[in-house]
């Protein structure tokens, strides 16, 4: 289990999440996210760049409740919403964003 | 792993379980009380047939005249895996342990306390949900259910600490309050550590956070775990008694109140050497005393959702609505708000565990449905981060509107702007 760029071949977890969190790079991401079936543009770098930030801040892979609050007090509503992080992440912005970003599976509330 | 299972439950069964066991007439009205239940009209969400496992294994090993009744055949077989893994959602997922079923028993059972108890069975046995699974590695690390560290913590405090221009105290040695927080307020809705701040300062509290224990959801209460509710309840108790406080500050959340306020001293197996307030309970205290005078009111149309375990379980039912009717001009309550009022549908752990989505989100329309009889309510007050997490996902899911906000928030928005004098 394993993503190949430049060469280089990257282990992932059984759900794709990279388990050497140092190997991420911006060509990884790319990567990732064709198996996610995503397209990045710049909207999806913005949420999985303020993603890295905040693991680097916090050491959370933040479950989607918590990403979409700390996106909304960073970036406004207008992003900070539901309806914008699931049309940027279909099947889940909390699980897809996190793993092309690098980080964890993000982890849910009690 | 059966084995396990079985002997766990039966060591649950005390005299109190095995006279409830005894005393249930199957009468139903518990089906009705209960949210999963009115929300699928599926028999088999009855909350005392969700205990069937427990009461299996009763009468084959605990019951009266077992013996007897064995010769004629009249003892049920041994509980199976299989059994336990087909009763596991009905356990995990269909059940918050919200106490409707209980309260309205004519028999006087705890239902919802028996469903804790087979949870014991459950957790001793491992067959527990993946969201709980993962919960209890993440407490194991860090005590927190989210995986939150000193580091985060001490960031959100940073924060807070810039946009309210407060000094927030932490790990500070001999003051009266500690204040714990749940992962989702410390991540989610940080903002609350700063209307703490802001409502302490008028108040002239000695308070503080510790880096130690600053965690106050107990996972072992939700999964059915004695001995890691106990290490949990423990973790609070000795960093508390530490730093010498007079009181323990439970927060916005349901289940963390009864962990260290009703079950903490059994589970560790003494008093605690300070007081356990709820923060509901601290502020109209502290209302009352006159420290922290209500100023402009909130004129919105509001009303207030009662979270299980701070009041049904809780007993917290006249404070939040002394505080409510301080805060805002236009309050109106639920129908059947108070003691008996609907649950969120995802307390208990049920918001942890994935696999109950489609049930929970069901279980939030009975709720939702409640609330839009009012008609025209602006935003609804929890006092309860994990209901406020509830309502957030259901009113997605089901696309509707409806603004949620937490009860200290609004108590620190409404505060009166002259400070009176600090408290001797």
């Amino acid at each position: 289990m394993s993503y190949q760029v430049n060469g280089h071949t990257i282990e992932h977890d059984e759900e794709g999440y990279i388990t050497n969190l140092s190997d991420w790079s911006k060509e990884l991401a790319d990567e990732i996210a064709k198996t996610e079936n995503i397209e990045m543009n710049d909207e999806h770098w913005e949420v999985v760049n303020f993603l890295r930030e905040y693991y680097d801040e916090y050491q959370i892979a933040p479950a989607v409740r918590v990403l979409i609050k700390a996106i909304k007090k960073s970036m406004g509503p207008d992003k900070g919403n539901n309806k914008y992080m699931y049309e940027l992440f279909p099947y889940g912005p909390a699980k897809q964003a996190c793993k092309i970003a690098g980080l964890p599976k993000p982890t849910g509330c009690v | 792993m059966t084995n396990v299972a079985i002997t766990t439950l039966l060591n649950q069964t005390d005299s109190d379980i095995a006279a409830y066991l005894e005393a249930c007439v199957h009468c139903g009205e518990c089906a009705e009380a209960c949210q999963f239940y009115e929300s699928t009209r599926d028999p088999k969400y009855t909350p005392t047939f969700k205990l069937a496992p427990l009461v299996k294994a009763y009468k084959r090993h605990k019951a009266p005249l077992r013996g007897i009744k064995k010769i004629f055949g009249l003892v049920p077989d041994e509980v199976t895996e299989d059994e336990l893994r087909e009763w596991e959602p009905l356990i995990y997922d269909s059940c918050t342990m919200c106490g409707r079923c209980t309260l309205v028993c004519p028999m006087g059972i705890d239902i919802a306390g028996t469903i804790r108890k087979v949870r014991e069975g459950y957790a001793a046995a491992d067959i527990v949900p993946d969201g709980l699974k993962q919960a209890r590695v993440n407490v194991e690390k860090t005590s927190s259910p989210m995986g939150v560290t000193p580091k985060a913590l001490l960031a959100q405090i940073k924060h807070q600490e810039e946009d309210t221009g407060l000094k927030i105290p932490v790990d500070v040695q001999g003051a009266d309050y500690l204040a714990l927080f749940s992962s989702h307020e410390i991540m989610a809705s940080p903002e609350i550590i700063g209307a703490y701040a802001r409502i302490f300062a008028k108040a002239g509290l000695s308070w503080t956070i510790s880096t130690e224990a600053y965690e106050a959801t107990n996972v072992g209460v939700q999964i059915g775990s004695g001995p890691l509710a106990a290490k949990l309840v423990q973790r609070v108790v000795d960093e508390a008694e530490r730093l010498g406080v007079k009181y323990v500050i439970s927060p916005e959340c349901g289940h963390a109140y009864g962990a260290i306020r009703w079950a903490g001293p059994n589970l560790i197996g003494r008093t605690f050497d300070f007081e356990v307030l709820h923060i509901i309970e601290l502020l109209d205290r502290l209302r009352r005393d006159g420290l922290i005078p209500a100023g402009k009111k909130d004129e919105r149309r509001l009303t207030l959702h009662d979270p299980c375990q701070i009041v049904r379980r809780g007993g917290l039912l006249k404070e939040p609505r002394r505080l409510m009717d301080d805060a805002c001009s236009n309050f109106v309550e639920m129908p059947g708000a108070g003691i008996a009022n609907l649950c969120c549908g995802g307390g208990g752990g049920v918001s942890a565990n994935q696999r109950a989505e489609e049930l929970r989100t069901k279980a939030f329309g009975v709720k939702l449905d409640q609330i839009e009889k009012l008609g025209g309510v602006d935003a609804v007050v929890i006092p309860c981060a994990n209901c406020r997490g509830v309502f957030e996902d259901g009113l997605f899911d089901l696309d509707r509107e409806l603004e949620v906000i937490g009860l200290g928030e609004l108590v620190a928005e409404t505060l009166a702007d002259d400070p009176p004098k600090a408290a001797e």
